[in-house]
């Protein structure tokens, strides 16, 4: 017997959206639940405030990005599904984690007034503080295309050099490096951690659908991308090429 | 009418011609400025007097008889000082106030010139200012307001990098300069805890919305934190219902019924600002009929609901300046609405300014228009808003728009960021609102 589908609807859980929501990066979990429907199967998105939210079956991750001043009560609920995260990125599960989120996971966060804010060291490297916030569009050539959105950020990314997401094409990513290609984003498995927030699966497709590929292999399922997000995605590519072109770089 | 309070015994008046020169320079100033660009130029003035008479403004606008009423907060201030100008002036005061925040110093000298005599005198009893936080926290320290107006604490303003803890913070050093009253929302969990901490200095008077009138709003009213509870019956204004453009405020338990500039939450929640405010500068003063009929007779605001005809079609303006007016307006839009233009223009940089939002109530979309058309197209289409048409020559998707037959079911709405509102004005030839920011 064929499988074709799950018996259960595929679950994306998004976590703490209260707190980790500044750019709207949480929406990338309703990015991923709406990709699946169009590919024909049922999906639904979980927030997760706490341990006690946590579904049954649990088939990919979205951690967004928050204030500063939310860092702290994030780690610390961060904490408390710790053993979670590692399950999840052992046995395949994607995660997406976008900014602070991302930073969260690191081994710590060095914060501008000299203090160290400990992370939940899921992923390698650190946040350190930059001199000047980055606010601007960003382009990346990565495996997964030509990734565009928007970065802001006061603290570059170190460590993460063995793995990055992709080559930084315009924009800071990771932050300034005197030699070498500049980076951006580090990926561990199917963790992805990057500094573009906001849509990024809705801009970039190809990532999101990526994701997804990992999502139905773990169950022995296809992934087919649904008709009704080829529209979709052409309205990406063209609000991707606008970005394009205005920062100098050709449309694809 | 007179009205005491304990630092505007006309202490602030300049009795000499200490400023004349200045002043004088200033007025010259002031036309070349005009004759070389009619209708521009106007913060020039402000620039010059400012360097060579720096006291001039504050001297000034101390020196008011009932003295000077700040609003601040993250949003709704624009709003909030218009209504609370028509609520004094409905009380017989002569009002001094500003058009907008931008410049604040040299704006508002500008604008002082040209109520200002050569003794430094102005002609006014009272003045009303709109303040950003960030540039109201600056010039505060040199002021001395009477009351102090505090609307939100909201950190997805379009200069939203800065937190919460920052913003509250600005508003609290605006606070601290209050002499007689700070007028608090109580519903924001930011400002009802800066109003605990400022109790035993200075008076608060706090207002908010009835339970359930929150119960309304799933989402809650866009500020950063909601405080746990109401305010408990009798401690201040209360707003204990909206429909539509009706509202109905209770103050000493009795109830008033307003009718708002606008449709929305939000206009309701600045009227009630208003008159809490009002209220805190007239004291015993304060016509609680006089204030509502006051409220009630603002024209329709521009571009915020607003319903207009053009080329004999009715439409619906509806402003998004952030995302809370967004949601709140994706909220509160009529039910069956069948025509929507969307139209999201250059001044929203980040595309994921608006992804917070849940759009999925507009069902419907007929076209997504604007410089960033495509972007909020794309956020549309994971809200399972069918869009039929991507068009984003503003102009372009105008036209075909109101081409279409009149819906049979609700009104034309477009919804548009400020430059799509600005274009759309531009391309339909309508004059906007005086003073609009
Ligand atoms: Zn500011």
């Amino acid at each position: 017997m064929t499988v074709t589908s799950l018996q259960r609807p595929f679950t994306v859980v998004s976590l703490l959206p209260r707190l980790l929501d500044t750019n709207g990066d949480a929406g990338n979990a309703r990015v991923l639940a709406q990709r699946i429907r169009w590919s024909g199967h049922d999906a639904q998105v979980v927030d997760v405030h706490s341990r006690a939210d946590l579904p049954e079956h649990v088939d990919a991750v979205s951690i967004g990005s928050g204030t500063d001043a939310a860092l702290v009560p994030a780690r610390d609920a961060l904490r408390t599904l710790v053993e979670d995260l590692r399950v999840w990125s052992n046995s395949g599960v994607p995660i997406l984690a976008v900014g602070t989120g991302w930073e969260l996971l690191s081994w710590g966060i060095d914060l501008a007034d000299g203090t160290v804010l400990e992370g939940l060291g899921l992923v390698a490297g650190q946040a350190v503080p930059r001199a000047t916030r980055a606010t601007d569009d960003i382009i990346v050539a990565s495996k997964y295309g030509r990734l565009i959105g928007f970065e802001n950020h006061a603290r570059d990314y170190v460590g993460a050099e063995a793995s990055p997401l992709g080559r930084v094409v315009y924009g800071t990513g990771n932050g300034d490096r005197t030699s070498g290609p500049r980076i951006e984003g580090l990926t561990m498995g199917e963790v992805f951690c990057t500094h573009l927030h906001g849509p990024v699966l809705a801009r970039n497709p190809a990532l999101a659908d990526h994701l997804l590929r990992a999502v139905f292999t773990r169950h022995g399922l296809e992934y087919l991308r649904g008709t009704a997000a080829e529209s979709v995605d052409e309205t990406a590519q063209a609000a991707r090429n606008q970005v394009a072109v205005r920062v100098g770089h050709s449309p694809e | 009418m007179t009205v005491t309070g304990p630092t505007h015994r006309n202490t602030g008046f300049v009795r000499s011609l200490r400023y004349a020169p200045a002043i004088l320079i200033g007025r010259g100033v002031r036309v070349l400025a005009r004759w070389r660009k009619p209708g521009g130029g106007s913060a020039i003035p402000g620039v010059v007097v400012n360097r060579i008479a720096p006291g001039f403004l504050t001297t000034t606008l101390n020196g008011f008889p009932l003295g000077l009423v700040i609003v601040t907060g993250s949003s709704g201030k624009s709003t909030t000082t218009k209504m609370l100008v028509a609520v004094l002036r409905a009380h017989g005061l002569a009002v001094f106030t500003n058009q907008s925040t931008a410049n604040i110093s040299q704006g508002l000298t500008s604008a002082l010139l040209e109520r200002v005599s050569l003794s430094g005198r102005i002609t006014g009893d009272v003045a009303v200012l709109e303040m950003d936080e960030g540039h109201g926290a600056f010039i505060a320290a040199s002021l001395t307001p009477r009351v102090v107006a505090l609307t939100n604490v909201m950190v997805d303003q379009i200069d939203r990098f800065h937190d919460s803890e920052m913003v509250a913070a600005l508003l609290a050093k605006i606070a601290a300069r209050a002499a007689d009253t700070v007028v608090i929302n109580a519903d924001d969990r930011y400002l009802a805890d800066l109003g605990d901490a400022l109790e035993p200095t200075v008076p608060v008077a706090r207002y908010g919305v009835s339970a359930e009138v929150l119960a309304q709003y799933p989402r809650g009213l866009g500020y950063a934190e909601t405080a746990s509870t109401r305010l408990p019956p009798g401690t201040g204004m209360q707003l204990t219902r909206v429909l539509g453009r009706d509202a109905d405020v209770e103050f000493d338990s009795v109830a008033h019924s307003i009718r708002l500039p606008a449709r929305g939450i939000h206009y309701a929640v600045d009227a009630l600002t208003a008159l809490s405010t009002a209220q805190a500068t007239l004291g015993q003063h304060f016509d609680p009929a006089r204030a509502c009929a006051a409220l009630s007779a603002m024209p329709a605001v521009f571009g915020r609901g607003e319903v207009v005809t053009v080329g004999g079609k009715t439409i619906e303006f509806v402003l998004v300046q952030n995302p809370s007016s967004f949601q709140l307006n994706v909220d509160s839009l009529e039910s069956g609405t069948e025509q929507i233009l969307v139209i999201i223009g250059s001044d929203v940089r980040d595309p994921s300014y608006f992804w917070p939002v849940d759009t999925s109530g507009l069902g419907h979309v007929l076209i997504a228009s604007g410089l960033k058309a495509h972007d909020i197209a794309l956020q549309l289409a994971y809200d399972n808003v069918t869009v039929d048409r991507i068009e984003p020559d503003v102009p372009t998707a105008l036209d075909a728009f109101l081409a279409l037959p009149d819906p049979a079911s609700g009104v034309k709405t477009i919804i548009f960021s400020a430059d799509g509102m600005r274009r759309t004005r531009a391309h339909l030839g309508l004059v906007s609102n005086a003073g609009e920011s």
